[in-house]
């Protein structure tokens, strides 16, 4: 199977000395394309800076991180920020919704900042299989937690991105909602094609995945 | 691949955020509108002392041309009126100057009336009219106060003229048909009569032509000048530059205009200050903002885009007001500072630079606050910014997170409200600095001008610049280039004695004066000769000061050789007497009034110098052939009679003598000033009497009010820009004071579910507020209260050192930090308590679950 996502000698210190602290420490790793991977670990074990690193949202100290045949590192601050919204969706814990564009402007706004046509048919696809089709003009904070973060879903899906991240996208929502977010999440990207590397901390959720990479004290114990 | 932004979306997500965040942005436009007005404020209040320090300068040169050239052939007025480098002319064609020598060193042409050069100069008839019969002529009033012509059309006017260009002195009758009122400090005028009585009187077209040139370009007329010579071949042209374009006079206006536009430098910082501290309202909203957009994908060109069309968004609205605020602030001000226009110079200087340079300095102004967020954000990867959660302002990185592993170990103390308040406080340590220094500064600055203001001795700057409350001068003698015609009765013998009458007055002395020729012999001159001939410090003999005047050349001349001279005798009364010689300098000699009153002795004043300028102390002098002795010889008391004397008086001595004395030796004598002092509490009621005494007549009131007004407009224009730059500063100060207070409970909206969920009372919360409101004033009250006393202190001694003002009493004052502190204790316990019940109207479950 392809390779989508493949790091190298991965490592991110802070501070020095006394202080150094190791939040990733060598890690190795290949994403398969189209698998649904999930990274578990204790908290401060490093999963979020790792799923940072690979969105491109952060930078390593050193190692490399290549998605398809783009090295991260080669590109500049702008070029990078454009790489991310082209080839990487992101879902946040927190959602990230901008509140003051209705549920359509969030869902199409990586696609808006692009300046691309959206592809209607496949958005409206993603926004009816995430029944969202009667909360469009809706603002987000008139949303329950559960429609919010299936607007972030739809939101990562709508620009097609070669992988999906999604950083504990369950961590404020109830077991039931949970499930039925990550159900979506799963039924999608297979509908879609999409990879999805996901964070969590639940177990039932881990156990469906194709993959689990577990992490502690910044280092891949698989 | 890797370019196509769109920026459109950065125009709507501005737009939805106006409308999202309508209270802020209603602060945000109220701050845009005072930068705004500040701006336009500043720029119109320096447009307008420079030019009404142009307009003062061409009031001066008499005229709004450029260049005047005298005694033109009509060949040479034509050869300029061609040039290119001449916008405009105006022709005057004169046929002779005034000699009645009442006019003294006034240069009056008898002229064709020309419209143009009437409007040129200001000399348009504004009561009755131009002339248009033969006998008609129009003068200007102090032509016709010296001339002691009434006001009145149809009067008789006796004039003689020497004609131009040299000849004998000319007489001529005309009937006033008009006149109009000129500016005091005025030496050039007309006398206006037709052309059909030039034509006669000057016998045939007038052959010596005056051209007044307004030219394309206004800067340096004296180089243009003799350009414009050189280029048509004319030579041996006199001629004079208005003092308008002068360079020295336009760099000094300028000089004067810049202290307004400098105070745009301290606008650009407070006003960055303004709304970069209303943007960190919501300082942890923008930065989630701007770092979740960063994640989604927007690029730094995208993020700056949004940044201008948000400053934009904001700048819009605020300007119109801005302006309307600015100038209606500007016409209010400007009286005050550019004084004595009659109309109000907002509106008679009007410019429309200062508004579009003040939009354009608010757009950058805004712009720059606008994007200090942006650049905060933009020093973190998207991962750390989006880990900042709120309450303290800094973004956490994992770099300080590291660094707490250092935090000292504070032991095992038992927790009170009181010390919880104190920790609190050290949470917002950067914002109270920035809070606490801009008031600091703020208020040194408002205390500073408060002490400077206050120290300002109004009764004894009037007591040094008004040689008394009230005085009236005769018409002939109101302005400072008039010669005074002792033939005038104008102030009757009624008048004094009327006023006298008046509760109010508290003194009063009236002043006569008449120009006699004296004789000095060898002795008696000899003292003045040695003190004009004498090398001074700075190696100038003294004489050779007076080179420009050469009339007193003459006279001192005279007095050298022939012992010849013009003696001025002064007679004086009670208060006239008091000030001329009791409050005055004596040089020799000692004054006692029972002798003076004897009528035997007269006071000698020379120079406006401690040196001897008069015969000496113990002379006798003969004046209308009666012999007086000098009793003792003062320093020259030149505000006590208005006016000028006859050129041939310009060297000359005075003689003060008793009233009685005067109108002995000059029975038909005329009042030439009357001097008042007052009971200043009885003020309005004694101008209304005066107002009343006078009503018809022509005499010159010189009013305390004026000099009071002249010293509060002074102070005014001293105090004004430092005022108004520390009010704004402590607007921004009290401003962040606040804000420093209201962040500090709005971002803790957890942790207050968080206390009361473990059992504190809504009571208790409150008093935790309430102790770190008065911690955080009690803290700006230890830093202020010495700090500014301290630095107004030695401000104020540095200011006695080197302010060499005569009319200051050191007043040390605080009133203004006095006032502040009140404020700013009120706010420290409102605010709390008041967002206090803005952050815990939900219920604790709410609010613990909203703030994960």
């Amino acid at each position: 199977m392809e390779a989508i996502v493949r790091a190298k000698g991965l490592k991110k210190y802070y501070g020095k000395g006394e202080a150094l602290v190791k939040a990733l420490d060598g890690v190795d790793l290949e994403i398969e394309r189209g698998k649904f991977t999930v990274i578990i670990g204790t908290s401060g074990s490093g999963k979020s800076t790792l799923l940072n690193m690979l969105g491109g949202l952060d930078a390593p100290s050193e190692g490399s991180i290549f998605i398809g045949e783009q090295e991260l590192a080669h590109l500049n601050s702008e070029q990078a920020t454009v790489f991310r919204r082209k080839q990487i969706g992101f879902i946040f814990q927190n959602y990230n919704l901008i509140p003051v564009l209705t549920v359509w402007e969030n869902i199409l706004f990586p696609i808006t900042l692009d300046n691309r046509k959206p592809d209607r048919n496949y958005i409206m696809d993603i926004v009816q299989f995430l029944g969202l089709e009667s909360k469009l003009d809706t603002l987000p904070n008139n949303l329950s937690g559960g429609q919010q973060q299936r607007v972030a879903i739809a939101r990562a899906l709508a620009s097609k991105p070669s992988i999906i991240l999604a950083d504990e996208p369950t961590g404020n929502l109830d077991s039931r909602t949970s499930n039925d977010v990550v159900g979506l999440l799963k039924v999608t990207s297979r509908q879609f094609c999409q990879t999805i590397v996901m964070i969590t901390h639940n177990p039932d959720i881990a156990s469906s995945a194709d993959r689990i990479i577990h992490i502690e004290d910044g280092r891949i114990v698989e | 691949m890797l370019q196509n932004n769109n920026l459109k979306i950065c125009r709507k997500l501005v737009r939805r955020e106006l409308q999202f965040h309508k209270g802020q942005c209603l602060l945000l436009v109220t701050a845009v509108t005072l930068v705004c007005m500040l701006y336009t404020f500043s720029f119109a209040m320096g447009s307008h002392v420079y030019d009404g320090f142009l307009y003062s300068y061409r009031l001066m040169y008499g005229s709004g041309s450029h260049i005047i050239c005298y005694d033109l052939s009509t060949e040479q007025a034509a050869l300029l009126e061609s040039h290119n480098a001449v916008k405009d002319t105006v022709l005057l064609s004169p046929i002779g100057t005034l000699s009645d020598e009442m006019l003294g060193n006034r240069n009056v042409k008898l002229a064709e009336f020309s419209e143009k050069w009437a409007r040129e100069t200001d000399s348009v008839p504004l009561y009755g009219q131009a002339p248009a019969e033969e006998d008609e002529i129009a003068l200007d009033e102090i032509t016709l106060n010296s001339l002691l012509i009434p006001h009145e059309i149809g009067a008789e006017v006796f004039l003689t003229w020497v004609p131009e260009g040299g000849g004998e002195e000319r007489a001529g009758v005309f009937r006033l048909c008009g006149w109009w009122k000129n500016n005091t400090g005025e030496t050039d005028s007309c006398a206006w009569i037709t052309k059909e009585a030039a034509e006669e009187l000057g016998g045939g077209t007038p052959e010596h032509k005056t051209l007044g040139l307004t030219l394309y370009l206004p800067g340096d007329p004296e180089r243009q000048a003799k350009d414009l010579f050189s280029d048509t071949g004319i030579q041996n042209i006199t001629y004079t530059t208005n003092l308008a374009g002068n360079r020295a006079r336009m760099a000094y206006a300028g000089g004067k205009a810049m202290e307004f536009y400098r105070l745009n430098l301290i606008v650009v910082l407070c006003g960055i200050l303004m709304l970069y501290t209303i943007l960190r309202l919501s300082d942890r909203r923008n930065i989630q903002f701007y770092a979740g957009v960063k994640a989604l994908g927007m690029t730094p060109r995208q993020i700056r885009v949004l940044a201008v069309y948000r400053a934009a968004a904001l700048c819009l609205p605020g300007l119109l007001p801005g302006w309307i605020l600015g100038f209606s602030l500007c016409a209010l001000l400007a009286p005050y500072v550019v004084v004595g226009l009659g109309a109000n110079p907002a509106l008679f200087f009007f410019r429309l630079w200062p508004f579009g340079l003040g939009a354009l300095l608010t757009w950058l102004t805004v712009l720059t606050a606008c994007l200090l967020p942006i650049r905060s954000v933009a020093k973190y990867t998207p991962a750390e910014a989006m880990r900042f959660t709120g309450g303290n302002t800094k973004i956490k990185t994992m770099r300080s997170m590291a660094g707490r592993s250092k935090t000292k170990n504070r032991g095992l103390r038992r927790t009170t409200i009181r010390r919880m308040a104190f920790t609190e406080l050290s949470r917002h340590k950067g914002q109270s600095l920035l809070a606490a220094l801009s008031l600091l500064l703020s208020l040194i600055i408002l205390c500073c001008v408060w002490t400077k203001g206050v120290s300002y001795d109004e009764e004894k700057y009037l007591e040094g610049a008004a040689l008394c409350d009230y005085r009236l001068s005769d018409p002939s003698a109101a302005a400072d280039t008039q010669r005074y015609n002792p033939k005038s009765r104008s102030i009757a013998p009624e008048i004094p004695e009327t006023l006298s009458g008046h509760p109010a007055v508290e003194n009063i002395g009236i002043v006569c004066t008449m120009e006699v020729p004296m004789y000095a012999g060898a002795q008696e001159r000899a003292p003045i000769i040695e003190t004009f001939e004498e090398t001074d410090e700075r190696g100038v003999i003294r004489k050779e000061y007076m080179a420009d005047a050469p009339d007193w050349i003459a006279g001192y001349e005279k007095m050298r050789e022939s012992g010849e001279y013009i003696g001025i005798v002064t007679g004086v009364d009670k208060l006239a007497l008091e000030k001329a010689v009791t409050q005055n300098i004596f040089i020799e000699g000692t004054f006692s009034e029972e002798d003076f009153d004897t009528g035997k002795y007269v006071i000698a004043s020379g120079a406006a110098s401690l040196l001897k300028t008069t015969p000496p102390a113990g002379t006798k002098v003969m004046i209308c052939g009666r012999e007086f002795e000098i009793m003792a010889c003062v320093l020259f008391e030149s505000s006590l009679a208005s006016g000028a004397d006859s050129r041939q008086a310009q060297f000359n001595v005075t003689y003060y003598v008793p009233i009685g004395v005067f109108e002995e030796l000059f029975p038909e004598h005329g009042i030439r000033n009357v001097l008042i002092d007052i009971d200043r509490s009885r003020q309005d009621e004694f101008e209304a009497f005066l107002a009343d005494t006078l009503r018809g007549t022509e005499i010159h009131i010189t009013s305390v009010r004026d000099h009071q007004l002249n010293f509060r407009n002074a102070l005014f224009r001293i105090c004004m820009i430092p005022l108004f730059v520390g009010g704004v500063m402590l607007v921004i100060g009290t401003l962040n004071f606040t804000n420093v207070l209201m962040m500090g409970i709005l971002v803790r909206k957890r942790d207050f579910a968080v206390y009361e969920s473990l059992g504190m009372t809504k009571r208790q919360l409150g008093k935790l507020l309430l102790w770190e409101g008065l911690s955080c004033f009690g803290i700006m009250t230890g830093l202020l209260v010495p700090g500014v006393a301290a630095a107004v202190w030695l401000w104020g001694k540095w200011q006695l050192a080197h302010m060499n003002t005569w009319c200051v009493t050191w007043r040390f004052s605080l009133l203004p930090l006095w006032i502040s502190l009140p404020v700013l204790l009120i706010i420290a316990l409102a605010v709390p308590l008041y967002f206090m019940k803005f952050v815990t109207k939900e219920s604790v479950t709410e609010r613990l679950r909203s703030a994960e």
